[in-house]
Protein backbone atom coordinates (compact mmCIF):
# COMPACT_ATOMS: atom_id res chain seq x y z
CA UNK A 1 0.00 0.00 0.00
CA UNK A 2 1.28 2.95 -1.35
CA UNK A 3 2.19 5.66 1.78
CA UNK A 4 0.35 8.93 2.37
CA UNK A 5 2.33 11.72 2.58
CA UNK A 6 1.84 15.29 3.01
CA UNK A 7 4.54 18.05 1.96
CA UNK A 8 4.21 21.45 3.10
CA UNK A 9 6.60 24.01 2.04
CA UNK A 10 6.25 27.31 3.57
CA UNK A 11 7.73 30.41 1.87
CA UNK A 12 9.78 33.56 2.93
CA UNK A 13 6.36 35.33 2.91
CA UNK A 14 4.67 32.64 5.04
CA UNK A 15 2.47 31.69 2.35
CA UNK A 16 2.44 27.90 1.58
CA UNK A 17 1.77 24.93 -0.76
CA UNK A 18 0.39 21.77 0.08
CA UNK A 19 1.05 18.59 -1.90
CA UNK A 20 -0.61 15.71 -1.00
CA UNK A 21 0.15 12.19 -2.32
CA UNK A 22 -1.33 8.65 -1.75
CA UNK A 23 -4.81 9.73 -0.96
CA UNK A 24 -8.07 9.73 -2.79
CA UNK A 25 -11.12 10.95 -2.23
CA UNK A 26 -12.92 12.00 1.02
CA UNK A 27 -10.04 11.49 3.02
CA UNK A 28 -8.16 13.72 0.61
CA UNK A 29 -10.20 16.73 1.29
CA UNK A 30 -10.42 15.84 5.07
CA UNK A 31 -6.35 15.80 5.00
CA UNK A 32 -6.45 19.38 2.98
CA UNK A 33 -8.76 21.32 4.89
CA UNK A 34 -6.57 19.96 8.31
CA UNK A 35 -3.15 21.74 7.32
CA UNK A 36 -4.93 24.45 5.31
CA UNK A 37 -5.27 25.79 9.03
CA UNK A 38 -8.20 28.25 7.69
CA UNK A 39 -6.05 30.42 5.52
CA UNK A 40 -6.93 31.62 2.06
CA UNK A 41 -6.53 29.16 -0.77
CA UNK A 42 -5.09 30.95 -3.64
CA UNK A 43 -5.17 27.50 -6.25
CA UNK A 44 -6.47 23.83 -5.60
CA UNK A 45 -5.63 21.32 -7.73
CA UNK A 46 -7.07 17.50 -8.08
CA UNK A 47 -5.14 15.08 -9.51
CA UNK A 48 -5.94 11.61 -11.18
CA UNK A 49 -4.50 9.82 -8.49
CA UNK A 50 -7.61 11.90 -6.22
CA UNK A 51 -10.25 9.55 -8.49
CA UNK A 52 -8.55 5.87 -8.70
CA UNK A 53 -6.30 6.22 -5.47
CA UNK A 54 -3.33 5.81 -7.25
CA UNK A 55 -0.23 7.64 -8.53
CA UNK A 56 -0.42 8.33 -12.09
CA UNK A 57 1.42 11.64 -12.37
CA UNK A 58 3.82 12.75 -10.79
CA UNK A 59 5.10 16.97 -10.59
CA UNK A 60 7.64 19.15 -9.58
CA UNK A 61 7.22 22.07 -7.76
CA UNK A 62 9.13 25.00 -9.45
CA UNK A 63 9.42 28.08 -8.10
CA UNK B 1 -0.39 12.86 -6.18
CA UNK B 2 -3.72 13.41 -5.56
CA UNK B 3 -4.15 17.33 -4.40
CA UNK B 4 -2.37 20.25 -4.42
CA UNK B 5 -3.03 23.68 -3.55
CA UNK B 6 -1.36 26.99 -2.37
CA UNK B 7 -2.43 29.24 0.67
CA UNK B 8 -2.24 32.54 1.96
CA UNK B 9 -1.65 33.03 5.64
CA UNK B 10 -4.16 34.59 7.50
CA UNK B 11 -2.61 34.78 11.37
CA UNK B 12 -5.30 34.37 13.78
CA UNK B 13 -4.20 32.43 16.23
CA UNK B 14 -2.08 34.68 18.94
CA UNK B 15 -0.27 31.51 20.92
CA UNK B 16 1.38 30.93 17.54
CA UNK B 17 2.20 34.54 16.83
CA UNK B 18 3.77 35.01 20.32
CA UNK B 19 5.97 31.54 19.84
CA UNK B 20 7.08 33.02 16.74
CA UNK B 21 8.21 36.27 17.80
CA UNK B 22 9.51 34.57 21.05
CA UNK B 23 12.13 32.71 18.68
CA UNK B 24 13.09 35.38 16.84
CA UNK B 25 14.68 36.85 20.42
CA UNK B 26 11.76 39.27 21.34
CA UNK B 27 9.83 40.62 24.39
CA UNK B 28 6.68 40.40 23.73
CA UNK B 29 3.65 42.27 25.21
CA UNK B 30 0.08 41.00 25.20
CA UNK B 31 -3.04 43.48 26.20
CA UNK B 32 -6.47 41.60 25.51
CA UNK B 33 -7.82 45.36 25.38
CA UNK B 34 -5.12 46.88 23.41
CA UNK B 35 -2.78 49.66 24.53
CA UNK B 36 -1.01 52.70 22.51
CA UNK B 37 1.70 52.11 20.63
CA UNK B 38 4.87 54.21 21.29
CA UNK B 39 5.43 56.33 17.29
CA UNK B 40 8.41 58.45 16.58
CA UNK B 41 6.44 61.25 16.07
CA UNK B 42 4.59 62.38 19.28
CA UNK B 43 2.24 64.37 17.43
CA UNK B 44 1.01 60.92 15.27
CA UNK B 45 -1.88 59.78 16.42
CA UNK B 46 -1.28 56.69 19.05
CA UNK B 47 -2.20 53.61 17.39
CA UNK B 48 -3.64 50.50 19.60
CA UNK B 49 -2.48 47.12 20.08
CA UNK B 50 -2.70 44.00 21.13
CA UNK B 51 0.32 42.72 20.87
CA UNK B 52 3.47 44.45 21.17
CA UNK B 53 7.45 44.73 20.52
CA UNK B 54 8.51 47.97 22.15
CA UNK B 55 11.25 49.60 20.68
CA UNK B 56 13.78 49.83 22.41
CA UNK B 57 13.89 45.66 21.91
CA UNK B 58 14.26 46.59 17.81
CA UNK B 59 17.45 47.09 16.95
CA UNK B 60 17.41 50.57 14.87
CA UNK B 61 13.13 51.11 15.41
CA UNK B 62 11.58 54.22 15.72
CA UNK B 63 8.49 53.12 16.91
CA UNK B 64 6.53 50.30 18.60
CA UNK B 65 5.55 47.35 16.30
CA UNK B 66 2.32 46.06 17.37
CA UNK B 67 -0.44 43.42 16.07
CA UNK B 68 -4.18 43.94 16.81
CA UNK B 69 -7.06 41.89 16.14
CA UNK B 70 -9.47 42.96 13.52
CA UNK B 71 -12.57 42.50 12.95
CA UNK B 72 -12.83 39.27 10.79
CA UNK B 73 -10.26 37.75 13.46
CA UNK B 74 -7.17 38.21 12.02
CA UNK B 75 -4.02 40.20 13.54
CA UNK B 76 -2.67 43.03 11.70
CA UNK B 77 0.93 44.14 11.96
CA UNK B 78 0.83 47.91 12.74
CA UNK B 79 4.11 50.01 12.53
CA UNK B 80 5.45 53.15 11.88
CA UNK B 81 6.47 53.66 8.09
CA UNK B 82 9.88 54.64 9.02
CA UNK B 83 10.71 51.30 9.88
CA UNK B 84 9.82 49.64 6.58
CA UNK B 85 13.10 50.91 5.97
CA UNK B 86 14.99 50.21 9.20
CA UNK B 87 14.76 46.36 8.56
CA UNK B 88 11.01 46.08 9.40
CA UNK B 89 9.45 45.65 6.47
CA UNK B 90 7.86 42.83 4.40
CA UNK B 91 10.64 40.52 4.61
CA UNK B 92 10.92 40.99 8.31
CA UNK B 93 6.87 40.47 8.74
CA UNK B 94 7.58 37.51 6.05
CA UNK B 95 9.53 35.75 8.54
CA UNK B 96 7.23 36.32 11.53
CA UNK B 97 4.30 35.09 9.39
CA UNK B 98 6.80 31.78 8.17
CA UNK B 99 7.37 30.91 11.72
CA UNK B 100 3.76 31.54 12.87
CA UNK B 101 2.86 28.87 10.06
CA UNK B 102 5.59 26.38 11.05
CA UNK B 103 4.27 26.56 14.44
CA UNK B 104 0.91 26.54 13.64
CA UNK B 105 1.33 23.73 10.66
CA UNK B 106 3.43 21.53 13.90
CA UNK B 107 0.84 21.77 16.52
CA UNK B 108 -1.65 21.15 14.37
CA UNK B 109 -0.12 17.72 12.89
CA UNK B 110 0.69 16.44 16.76
CA UNK B 111 -2.64 17.21 17.63
CA UNK B 112 -4.71 15.35 14.54
CA UNK B 113 -1.80 12.12 14.76
CA UNK B 114 -0.10 12.67 11.73
CA UNK B 115 3.86 12.19 12.00
CA UNK B 116 6.65 14.54 11.08
CA UNK B 117 8.73 13.00 9.01
CA UNK B 118 11.20 15.46 7.62
CA UNK B 119 12.09 19.00 8.17
CA UNK B 120 14.17 20.85 5.73
CA UNK B 121 14.97 24.51 5.04
CA UNK B 122 15.69 25.55 1.47
CA UNK B 123 17.79 28.23 0.14
CA UNK B 124 16.07 30.29 -2.74
CA UNK B 125 17.05 33.29 -4.79
CA UNK B 126 14.05 35.36 -3.04
CA UNK B 127 15.07 33.73 0.56
CA UNK B 128 14.63 30.67 2.88
CA UNK B 129 11.35 27.88 2.63
CA UNK B 130 10.70 25.59 5.17
CA UNK B 131 9.65 22.56 4.08
CA UNK B 132 8.01 19.96 6.63
CA UNK B 133 7.02 16.34 5.13
CA UNK B 134 4.89 14.18 7.82
CA UNK B 135 3.03 10.58 7.28
CA UNK B 136 -1.03 10.30 7.65
CA UNK B 137 -1.37 7.01 10.07
CA UNK B 138 -4.42 5.66 8.09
Amino acid sequence: MQEKTITITIDERGNSTLDLEGFAGQGCEKVFDDFRGGDMVKVERKKPAYYTGHVVEREKIQR
Amino acid sequence: MSKYGETVTQVREEKYLLEALTEMGYEVEVHPEGVHLNSYYEEQEAKVANIIIRRQHLRGAYGDIGFTRQPDGQLAVIKDELDEYRGYGARWLGRVQQLYKEKQTLAMARAKGYTLKSREVIETSQGEQVRLQFVARR
